[in-house]
C-alpha cells in the first residue's frame, strides 16, 4: 500500500512539473488553440485566506504604469495596510502593453481584481457589464462632495456612477527646448496657430541633426483638431465628424511630411508609448504630443529641457480645442465579494490627504479640490508647469471632455493603420480616408448592438 | 488454467503501472488539450464576448472570415512565411549540418554555437533583440552606413517586415541541424566508399548517396518545421507591438486569431480561425505524407 501511496504522489508531482513546463514551450499551440483556462490557477488565493481569519479580508488591486507610478502607489497600498491591519492587498501591476489582454483573460474566468484601473475605455467595459456601479457607496464608503463635477460625469454612464476619476490631464504638446535652442529657433507663443507650426517645424528639422520637428499627433490630436471647430468625436451616442474631417486631418500632415517638418515614415512607425523610448526621448523629433501627467515621466527620462503647449489654434476659430479630461480610474470588478472594501480603498486613494501627496500629479492633477490645493502649495518646480498647464486650459478652451468612442481597441488600430496606409502611399488621403470613416462606423454600429443585447 | 491466471494478473499489474506512468501526460492531454480544443469547437459556432454566455450562430463565422480582409491578409502572411521561411530554414540546416559533419577539431564547439540560436530563437529576449538590430538608427544600419549603405528601416517597412522576421525564423535552424546531423551520421560509410571507387564527384555524391538516404529525416524534418512556422506568433507579436503592422504586414494567422480573442473580445471568430487553421495544417500534413511514398526512401522499404 505505501507503494502505490508514493507512486501516486510521484505521478502528481510530475503531472505537475510537466504541466507547468509544456505551458511554457507550447506557447503558440496554445495562442491557436485558444485557451481560456490559462488564469485559472492563479485564483481561489483570496477564498483560501480568508478562510483562515474571521475579518480578514484580501484586495487585489490593478494598475498598469512606469517604474514612479509603481513605487508611489506601492507605497500607498502599504500605509492603507498599516492603517486597516486586517486588510491585505495583492498589488497586480504592470507596463500598459497586454494590461487589457491580460485583464480581458481574468474577467472571462470570472476572477478579475476587486479594484482595476481604467482608462477612456471604460465605458466599453460598463457595457459589458462587469462593473460595479458605485451609486449605493457614494455618501457612506465614498466621498465625492468635492470631487470635481466633470470628472463625475465623465464617469457616470446610464446615470449611475461607475469609477473614481484618478486625475484631471489635458492633451498637450512637449516641445523639447533644448532643441530649440539647438537649432537657433525661437519657441513660439502658447497662443499659437496651425500656421506658425508648420513654418516653425521644417526649420527645426533642417537645423538639427537627425532630429525632425514633430512626430504625429496621432488619434487623440484628431480628437483635439475637431474640438478646434466645435465638432466632436462622440457625444451622446451620436458620431460628430464626417469624412471630410478626417481627409483633412490626414491631408495636414501629409503637407507637414512633405515639407518635412513631421517625421519620415518609418522613424513615426516606431514610435513607443513608453517614455524612455519615445521619440521625443529618443532626439528623433521636438514636439509630440503627450497627455499633461505625463511631463514628470518624460522630463525624468532625459536632460533635455521640456515645456508643455496647447496645441497650434484654428486661426479661424482662435481655439485650441484641447480639453480637460480624466487621465484613469478605479473601478470595482462587478463581482468582487468585498465591494465596501473595494469602495472604502478607493475613497482613500483619492482623498486621503498623505496618500494624494505621496501619489502627487503622476495620474493627473487630483479632482478633489482640497486635495489639490494642499499639493499645489508644496508643488515642486516640474508639478507647478504641469498645474499651470492644467490652468491655462481651463482658461483658454472651452471644449468639453469627449468620451472614447466605443470599441476602443479596434478603432485605435483603424486609426493606425489607416495612417500608415497614407504615409507609405498605399492609398490616397481620400480613399483612406473614406474607407477608414466606413469602417469606423461599422465598428460604432456593431459595438451598439451588442449593448443592446 | 493455474498457471494463465497467473500471468495475466502480473500482466494487469504492468498495465496499471503503464497507465500511473502515463498519468501525467493523460491529464495534461485532456485537462490542457482536449478540453480546450473541444469547448473550442463549440465556441467556433457561436458569438462569444469572454463575458457574456456564448450564443448560438452556426456558420456564421466561417462565413464572416472569407468576407473578412484583414483574415484575407492574415492568411497570406503566414502562407509566405511558412513558403519561404520552411524551405530556407531546411536548406540552412542541411548545409550546415554537412560541413559540421566533419571530422576536425573544437567540431563540438561549433556545434554548440549553431546550435544556440534555436535554443533562444522563440524568446521574447530575442525578439526584442532583433527589433533592435533592424530599427531605422539600430545596429544593422550602422554598420550598413559604415560602408555608405543608407539603410532601410527593416521593421517598420510594410515591404521589409516580413522579410526580418523570416531571417530570425531561419536563423533558428539548430533543432533541424541537429537531427540532419544525427542523419547524416546513420549512413553507411560503403555507401561513400562504393561511390568513391566508382568515381563519383562531390555532387553526385551528395545527390545520389547523400539526399536519398536522408530524405526520412528530410520529411520528418519538413513536416515538424511546417508545423512550427505555421503557429509563429511571438517573434511578431514582439516586433510589430501586437499591431501585425506596419500596415499589416506582419499580421500572422495567430497574431490576427489573439487580436480577435483578447483584444477586440471575439472570441467565437477567433475559435472558429483556430479550427481553420487546425483544418489547413492536417490537410498539408496529409499531402505530405501521402507525396512521401515519391520521394522518401527507407533502407528496409519503408516496412518496419
Amino acid at each position: 500500500m505505501k507503494k502505490w501511496y508514493l507512486f501516486l504522489v510521484l505521478a502528481f508531482l510530475t503531472a505537475l512539473v510537466v504541466a507547468c513546463s509544456s505551458d511554457s514551450a507550447n506557447e503558440n499551440e496554445e495562442d491557436t488553440a485558444g485557451s481560456e483556462d490559462t488564469t485559472e490557477t492563479e485564483s481561489n488565493d483570496t477564498e483560501s485566506e480568508e478562510a483562515s481569519g474571521n475579518e480578514e479580508v484580501t484586495l487585489r488591486v490593478a494598475w498598469w504604469g512606469g517604474q514612479e507610478r509603481h513605487d508611489r502607489t506601492l507605497q500607498v497600498i502599504e500605509m492603507y495596510e498599516e492603517q486597516n491591519p486586517h486588510i491585505t492587498i495583492e498589488a497586480e501591476y504592470s507596463g500598459f502593453d497586454g494590461y487589457f489582454d491580460k485583464l480581458n483573460t481574468q474577467l472571462a474566468a470570472g476572477n478579475a481584481p476587486d479594484v482595476i484601473q481604467f482608462g477612456g475605455n471604460l465605458n466599453d467595459f460598463v457595457a459589458r457589464d462587469v462593473i460595479l456601479p458605485l451609486d449605493d457607496y457614494v455618501g457612506n464608503e465614498i466621498d465625492t462632495s468635492l470631487h470635481d463635477e466633470s470628472m463625475l460625469d465623465s464617469a457616470t454612464f446610464d446615470d449611475q456612477l461607475y469609477g473614481v476619476t484618478l486625475g484631471t490631464t489635458a492633451w498637450g504638446l512637449l516641445l523639447n527646448k533644448t532643441a530649440f535652442e539647438e537649432a537657433g529657433v525661437s519657441m513660439p507663443s502658447k497662443e499659437w496657430t496651425w500656421e506658425d507650426f508648420k513654418e516653425l517645424t521644417p526649420q527645426l528639422t533642417e537645423n538639427l541633426d537627425g532630429t525632425y520637428g514633430t512626430g504625429d499627433f496621432g488619434e487623440d490630436g484628431f480628437g483635439v483638431f475637431l474640438a478646434q471647430t466645435d465638432k466632436f468625436t462622440y457625444l451622446d451616442g451620436e458620431i460628430g465628424f464626417d469624412q471630410e474631417d478626417v481627409k483633412e486631418w490626414f491631408n495636414l500632415w501629409k503637407e507637414l511630411r512633405e515639407s518635412e517638418g513631421a517625421a519620415i515614415p518609418e522613424v513615426q512607425v516606431s514610435a513607443s508609448q513608453t517614455p524612455e523610448q519615445s521619440l521625443i526621448v529618443q532626439r528623433d523629433v521636438a514636439i509630440e504630443s503627450i497627455a499633461s501627467n505625463q511631463l514628470g515621466a518624460y522630463t525624468g527620462a532625459t536632460e533635455d529641457e521640456f515645456e508643455l503647449y496647447p496645441y497650434p489654434a484654428n486661426s479661424d476659430t482662435s481655439k485650441n480645442g484641447v480639453s480637460l479630461r480624466p487621465s484613469q480610474y478605479f473601478a470595482a470588478y462587478k463581482d468582487t465579494e468585498h465591494p465596501e472594501e473595494a469602495a472604502k480603498f478607493m475613497d482613500f486613494f483619492v482623498n486621503n490627504v498623505e496618500a494624494t501627496e505621496i501619489l502627487g500629479n503622476d495620474r493627473g492633477a487630483p479632482v478633489n479640490a482640497d486635495v489639490r490645493e494642499n499639493l499645489i502649495d508644496q508643488a515642486s518646480e516640474l508639478d507647478e508647469a504641469v498645474y499651470s498647464y492644467i490652468a491655462l486650459v481651463s482658461e483658454t478652451s472651452d471644449a468639453p471632455f469627449i468620451p472614447n468612442l466605443p470599441g476602443y481597441n479596434e478603432n485605435t488600430q483603424l486609426f493606425t493603420e489607416t495612417e500608415q496606409i497614407i504615409y507609405y502611399d498605399q492609398k490616397s488621403v481620400d480613399e483612406a480616408a473614406e474607407d477608414y470613416y466606413e469602417e469606423l462606423l461599422s465598428n460604432i454600429e456593431k459595438y451598439e448592438n451588442e449593448d443592446e443585447e | 488454467m493455474k498457471k494463465k491466471s497467473k500471468i495475466s494478473k502480473g500482466k494487469r499489474k504492468q498495465y496499471i503501472a503503464a497507465y500511473v506512468f502515463l498519468l501525467p501526460w493523460l491529464i495534461g492531454f485532456l485537462g490542457l488539450v482536449l478540453g480546450p480544443m473541444i469547448s473550442s469547437l463549440y465556441l467556433s459556432f457561436t458569438r462569444f464576448d469572454l463575458l457574456n454566455t456564448p450564443e448560438w450562430i452556426g456558420l456564421a463565422n466561417f462565413q464572416e472570415m472569407f468576407q473578412d480582409d484583414r483574415w484575407i491578409a492574415s492568411a497570406k502572411v503566414t502562407s509566405t512565411f511558412v513558403f519561404i521561411a520552411v524551405p530556407t530554414q531546411l536548406i540552412a540546416a542541411l548545409l550546415v549540418a554537412v560541413l559540421l559533419n566533419k571530422k576536425m577539431a573544437g567540431i563540438g564547439f561549433y556545434r554548440t554555437t549553431y546550435y544556440l540560436p534555436s535554443l533562444l530563437g522563440g524568446s521574447v529576449a530575442i525578439a526584442i533583440l532583433w527589433k533592435n538590430l533592424f530599427e531605422i538608427d539600430g545596429l544593422v544600419n550602422q554598420v550598413l552606413s559604415f560602408f555608405n549603405i543608407q539603410g532601410q528601416g527593416w521593421i517598420s517597412h510594410p515591404d521589409y517586415a516580413l522579410g526580418t522576421i523570416i531571417i530570425l525564423a531561419t536563423w533558428q535552424f539548430g533543432a533541424s541541424m541537429v537531427i540532419f546531423l544525427a542523419g547524416l551520421k546513420q549512413i553507411p560509410k560503403e555507401l561513400y566508399e562504393a561511390a568513391a571507387v566508382d568515381g563519383g564527384t562531390k555532387p553526385q555524391v551528395f545527390f545520389r548517396v547523400t539526399l536519398p538516404l536522408l530524405s526520412p529525416v528530410i520529411f520528418f524534418n519538413l513536416v515538424i518545421e511546417l508545423i512550427k512556422s505555421i503557429q509563429v506568433f511571438t517573434s511578431a507579436f514582439i516586433i510589430s507591438e501586437g499591431t501585425g503592422g506596419p500596415i499589416n504586414s506582419t499580421l500572422f494567422y495567430t497574431l490576427y486569431l489573439y487580436q480577435k480573442g483578447f483584444t477586440q473580445f471575439e472570441m467565437g471568430y477567433a475559435s472558429a480561425m483556430a479550427w481553420i487553421l487546425v483544418f489547413v495544417l492536417g490537410v498539408m500534413t496529409l499531402i505530405i505524407f501521402f507525396s512521401s511514398k515519391y520521394w522518401v526512401h527507407y533502407e528496409d522499404g519503408g516496412k518496419l
